[in-house]
């Protein structure tokens, strides 16, 4: 009734002058980023993979970019800023580059091997005059493998690991290429740099007001002449709260939204918006705690807990943007295997396990669990959680809550499952980001990256499991690389290593202006193919 | 006169170094460390140790503070952690905007709300009255964040009209008085008007009712004194006061537009508080109180400064 | 300097203490509760706000849903759904549960912070309007540097720095009205100290506690009472507005401006809905500040 009054009112005034919508360039897209700010412009970006996909792989290239362009099957790496990049079986540690000749850098100046070990020493060594403390931050971490690198002809760089590490491509993958001869111009200085950058994408970014909107405009000379984009001009608007930017799509101010509220899909569509998503490398899920006395170290326990979650359930809930977990990995992953386990909704056989572990209905499991009502990645955390505490309840584990501001949660996720700042809790409520073989698979259970020394949190820490975790880093071919990663994955999920609960599908609502987007399987997005209709 | 403005003037300076105080220690009574929302999720041990250092947080508090005043006394407030941008250029960008956003407002509340008050005043206990004196009630009882909202689902998404979020369709660079630029301002300067606009009505009000029912009226009157010529004593007698009024409420328009701005995304000093609150970024945090504070007391200060030259009753010293 | 205060209400200008010496008896106040029961509008806000109270003081004792076990099949339902009267929430609690227990939280941040004040500012006031000399340069320079701050400014940058929570909300709102009672209070007992009466009073041996509590608390007592009534419209909106920032109560528990936070997502599925916590807290607020008015009058106090 409201909104029927209420539109008819808007019909008859529609001739007023107030109506008037902004005249545009043809062919601009306005997107509504969840970011608080615009992401670090000068290369090596903030923002996390928001940041990344909208000011990384946009005005800067990697040596080893991201094929986006399908959206049927996972994303697999693809030459960017060179053509070819080998290790010999002789020495393991020594990785050659091939840099792709004739690349230019926005600003005219050529991208040639000396930018490659400029830009390695930008983010890697703190006596280079071009370090720059912001990018290292970001980036350094990115590359743990890398010892050292040299310049062996002009597009020839020469990379030495620590120790052979064949994941070095997705590592590499991570870094982007700033113009030195631009730093020079910009008076050595990052801040100036930040306003005019200059990097090898394709598109190139044109004005920029921080924490309001950056306006990036197509690099007509970009290499690769399939991905020169086709809008006039892209305009990234930081819209942290869903809310404001679900009434900037529905009021016209931006044509595109990452992330609209669940529970505003339906109004969006409505309204003729798209809802675009797509499965994607992203895991939401319970790390558990495997100290001695946690209760998960019973493989039993584990098992019955991942019978008992209602994901069909849990999916209505999010309104359908969600992909059921069937282990760590989304099913569509390269990576997924054939494992026995098989993740379904279960409730009698989960008590049957939990009966084998000594639990039941006269004795039943308490168990404490960490868990943050907001977060990058985290969907919806507080229904989904309560949703979770009655699924597990009804086989008769009782979830008690302990709830952290996200920061916090960082923080206990950072120092471990042994911290005192962890309160004692069996488990953590994270999301991951598992697009590479180290973010999806090794950080989370290697031996010697236990918390805080590294991102194991639970303090897992198995013989196999590592001797599968080295067998990745030193299978070479690709292929039969793959082969370990499905084999690694298929002991995640026989073993019910994590609560498998959800993968996040990236929704975007869009206007039906919007044509060409092609949603990847990825973290990152191609915005080349996207034209707007008239 | 002097004396008092000297005076004036002086006090100014314990005042704005007592408020610095404030803001160092508001920012660092705060549990938790300020670079968990900026370092990248896999940094190690040493390079967050690394980070605290170049941002000097490993030194104790008082050398700290000292640091931070001398730097504010030359105008710098350090860099922001969550951007690496200099606080002052990110605050002095966003009063900008809150200016902007303030002055609007302004002048939609302040003209309405002395109108009102007037009219309210002169025709005291009547039906008028009544109407005008609930009318402002309401715009000083409605929480203005919940008012923005409703505006927004009203006038953005429901009728199309006016845009729901920003400051000018390229945003708050290049801000022009223009249509397109208002076109942005007027929901959030509404909502913010409304609180203002209430308290100035109220006590315009009251203070006309007050003096037309004092004696020298009657007089006037008696003197065969014109309705213009009684309006223009009322005038003269109201100005200090309603003054000192619409001075407080500038500033609290300036601070006031925190939860407005976070409703509107408008790009102000409420916006980047509440980002450097969720993103503890305490140079920033800092940066940002310490100038809106120093507003105030400037604000302040001019209010008690043009009091005795439109009120020469007021003698002060 | 003014006493009038950047809140939403100005301050009542201390009342020349001469008007009402010697202090108020018994039949100053019925005269007030006569003239108070004799203005309809705030007869009825009165009786608004008392019911009001009651629901959320007996709240445990009504037969009212759980305000905190939702179902996820019943979100978002409409007012008037069977079962729940005023709907449910984004989580499926039943919205007329969770308005009352939240208006227990929003009217305890409305009161309490007031009251406190009430008491430390009175304090603090009195102090050093009747000491005087240097116990009142510090206290009042101290209150002065505080003033500098916007209310509301002062209560985010509390809130934020300390974080969100209930008793940090309690914290960071007591501290911004101390200073603005602790400023009426000072004026105000300066302006009696100075009476005739008092000094006599003074000077024939009474005990300085007698004299204060006698002559100063009595004619202090009464312009305090009527600013800090209206304090709390603006504290309940104040806390409200943390609350509604993600700086003051922390979900699950149910407060009107968290709930109309968390709420705002439903604005476009059902608006009416998603507007009855922030209706709750303008309603409220609207018959304090008319209580506060109808006082005002009664009292003979000018604005």
């Amino acid at each position: 009734m409201f909104w029927k009054t209420l539109q008819r009112g808007a019909v008859a005034f529609a001739a007023t002058v107030l109506l008037t919508t902004s005249a545009l360039a043809a062919g601009t897209l306005r997107i509504g980023m969840t970011a608080s700010d615009i992401p670090l412009t000068t290369g090596q970006t903030d923002q996390g993979g928001e940041g990344m996909r909208f000011m990384g792989y946009t005005v800067y290239d990697s040596l080893i970019n991201w094929d986006l362009s399908s959206a049927d099957k996972p994303s697999t790496l693809t030459p960017g800023l060179a053509t070819e990049w080998s290790t010999t079986p002789e020495d393991r540690t020594k990785w050659t580059f091939k840099l792709r000749e004739g690349v230019k850098f926005h600003d005219g100046s050529d991208f040639t091997a000396d930018s490659v070990v400029w830009n390695l020493d930008k983010l890697l060594d703190d006596g280079a005059e071009q370090y720059d403390s912001r990018q290292a931050a970001q980036g350094a971490s990115r590359i743990p493998s890398i010892a050292s690198y040299k310049v062996v002809d002009p597009l020839t760089v020469e990379i030495v690991t620590k120790q052979p590490d064949a994941t070095l491509p997705y590592q590499i993958a991570w870094i982007m290429f700033s113009s030195p001869a631009n730093w020079e111009a910009n008076g050595k200085d990052w801040e100036k740099v930040a306003a005019n950058p200059s990097g090898t994408g394709p598109w190139k970014l044109e004005t920029f007001v921080p924490r309001e909107r950056a306006e990036l405009v197509p690099n007509a000379d970009y290499w690769n002449k399939d991905r020169v984009p086709k809008l006039d001009k892209l305009v990234l608007i930081p819209l942290p709260e869903p809310n404001a930017r679900s009434s900037a799509l529905l009021s016209g101010q931006v044509d595109w939204i990452e992330a609209p509220a669940p529970d505003l899909v339906p109004a969006l569509e409505g309204n003729g918006f798209k809802i675009v998503s797509n499965s994607y490398p992203h895991n939401w899920t319970y790390h558990f705690s495997r100290l001695d006395g946690s209760p998960w170290n019973d493989i039993n326990v584990r098992k019955a807990a991942n019978l008992a979650v209602d994901r069909g359930g849990l999916s209505q809930l999010l309104g359908g943007l969600m992909v059921e977990a069937k282990g760590f990995m989304p099913p569509s992953s390269q990576w997924f295997g054939k494992p026995e386990f098989d993740v379904v909704y279960d409730p009698e056989e989960a008590k049957k396990y939990l009966a084998e572990a000594g639990y039941g209905p006269d004795k039943r499991l308490t168990v404490k669990a960490l868990i943050s009502p907001s977060g990058s990645g985290q969907m919806l955390p507080l229904p989904m959680n309560e949703f979770i505490q009655q699924n597990l309840a009804a086989i008769g584990i009782d979830v008690d809550f302990e709830v952290v501001e996200w920061n916090t949660m960082i923080n206990i996720w950072r120092a471990g499952a042994a911290d005192p700042s962890a309160q004692g809790a069996q488990s953590i409520n994270f999301s991951y980001f598992i697009q590479d073989p180290f973010t999806g698979l090794i950080r989370h259970l290697s031996c010697d990256l236990i918390a805080p020394n590294g991102t194991n949190w639970g303090h897992y820490c198995d013989p196999e499991m590592d001797a599968l975790f080295k067998e990745i880093r030193n299978t070479f071919d690709p292929a039969a690389q793959d082969e370990v990663l499905r084999r690694t994955h298929e002991k995640y999920v026989n073993d019910a290593l994590f609560l498998f609960v959800a993968h996040d599908v990236a929704p975007r609502a869009m206007s039906p202006k919007v044509e060409g987007f092609v949603q990847a399987q990825n973290w990152f997005q191609d915005f080349s193919a996207i034209s707007i209709a008239e | 006169m002097l004396a008092y403005t000297l005076q004036r003037l002086l006090y100014v300076i314990p005042v704005a170094f007592g408020v610095s105080v404030i803001c160092f220690m508001l920012v660092h009574i705060a549990p938790g460390d300020p670079l968990t929302a900026v370092m990248p999720i896999d940094a190690t041990a040493e390079q967050q140790a690394a980070m605290r250092a170049e941002y000097g947080f490993d030194k104790p508090l008082p050398v700290q503070f000292a640091i931070w005043f001398g730097n504010a006394l030359q105008g710098d407030l350090g860099a922001s952690i969550a951007t690496g941008r200099s606080v002052s250029s990110e605050v002095s960008r966003a009063v900008g905007n809150t200016l902007i956003l303030a002055f609007a407002a302004s002048l939609i509340g302040f003209p309405l709300g002395i109108f009102f008050g007037f009219v309210a005043g002169i025709f005291k206990d009547t039906l008028i009255d009544r109407a005008v004196t609930a009318f402002a009630i309401t715009g000083v009882s409605v929480p203005n964040y919940w008012l923005g909202i409703v505006l927004v689902v009203i006038f953005s998404v429901t009728l199309g009209w006016l845009p729901s979020t920003g400051a000018g369709p390229g945003g708050s660079t290049n801000w022009a008085w223009d249509f397109e630029h208002l076109r942005f301002i007027i929901l959030p300067a509404v909502t913010l008007a409304v609180v203002p606009m209430g308290i100035v009505t109220r006590t315009v009000r009251a203070l006309v009712g007050d003096i037309l029912s004092q004696d020298f009226v009657g007089a006037l009157r008696a003197k065969g004194l014109s309705q213009v010529g009684v309006l223009r004593h009322v005038v003269r007698n109201v100005t200090p006061t309603a003054l000192s009024v619409v001075g407080l409420q500038l500033g609290y328009l300036l601070g006031g537009s925190i939860l407005i701005e976070t409703v509107f995304n408008w790009p102000g000093t409420g916006f980047l508080l509440s980002n450097a609150i969720f993103q503890r970024d305490l140079p920033l945090l800092q940066g940002t109180i310490l100038v809106l504070a120093l507003f105030f007391v400037f604000a302040n200060l001019i209010v008690d400064l043009l009091q005795p030259l439109v009120d020469p009753r007021i003698k002060r010293g | 300097m003014s006493t009038t205060v950047d809140t939403k209400v100005p301050a009542v200008p201390a009342r020349p203490a001469a008007e009402q010496a010697p202090a108020q008896s018994k039949g100053y106040w019925q005269g007030v509760g006569a003239r108070l029961s004799r203005d309809p509008v705030a007869m009825v806000c009165a009786g608004l706000l008392t019911l009001l109270l009651a629901a959320v003081v007996f709240a445990p004792l009504l037969p009212l849903a759980d305000p905190f076990t939702g179902s996820m099949i019943s979100r978002l339902k409409p007012i008037g759904t069977e079962g729940h009267i005023l709907g449910t929430d984004e989580l499926g609690r039943d919205m007329l549960a969770r308005l009352i227990y939240g208006g227990r939280l929003t009217l305890m941040l409305g009161l309490l912070p007031v009251i406190f004040a009430f008491l430390i500012g009175t304090f603090l006031g009195v102090l050093a309007g009747y000491v005087g000399g240097w116990l009142n340069t510090v206290i009042m320079r101290t209150v002065d540097v505080f003033f500098a701050f916007p209310s509301i400014l002062l209560a985010i940058a509390i809130s934020g720095a300390l974080g969100a929570g209930i008793v940090n909300s309690l914290v960071s709102l007591t501290i911004v009205f101390i200073p603005p009672i602790t400023r009426v209070a000072e004026s105000v007992t300066a302006s009696v100290r100075s009476l005739e009466y008092v000094d006599a009073a003074r000077i024939s041996g009474a005990r300085a506690l007698t004299v204060v509590r006698v002559h100063v608390l009595g004619n202090v007592m009464s312009p305090i009472f009527v600013y800090a009534t209206s304090l709390t419209s603006v504290s309940m909106i104040l806390a409200a507005g943390l609350s509604f920032l993600g700086l003051g109560v922390k979900p699950p528990q149910p407060e009107w401006g968290l709930m109309l936070n968390t709420l705002r997502t439903a604005i476009y599925i059902d608006p009416v809905l998603a507007a009855l916590p922030g209706a709750m807290i303008f309603l409220t607020s609207l018959c304090l500040n008319l209580l506060s008015d109808g006082l005002r009058s009664a009292m003979n106090i000018k604005d």
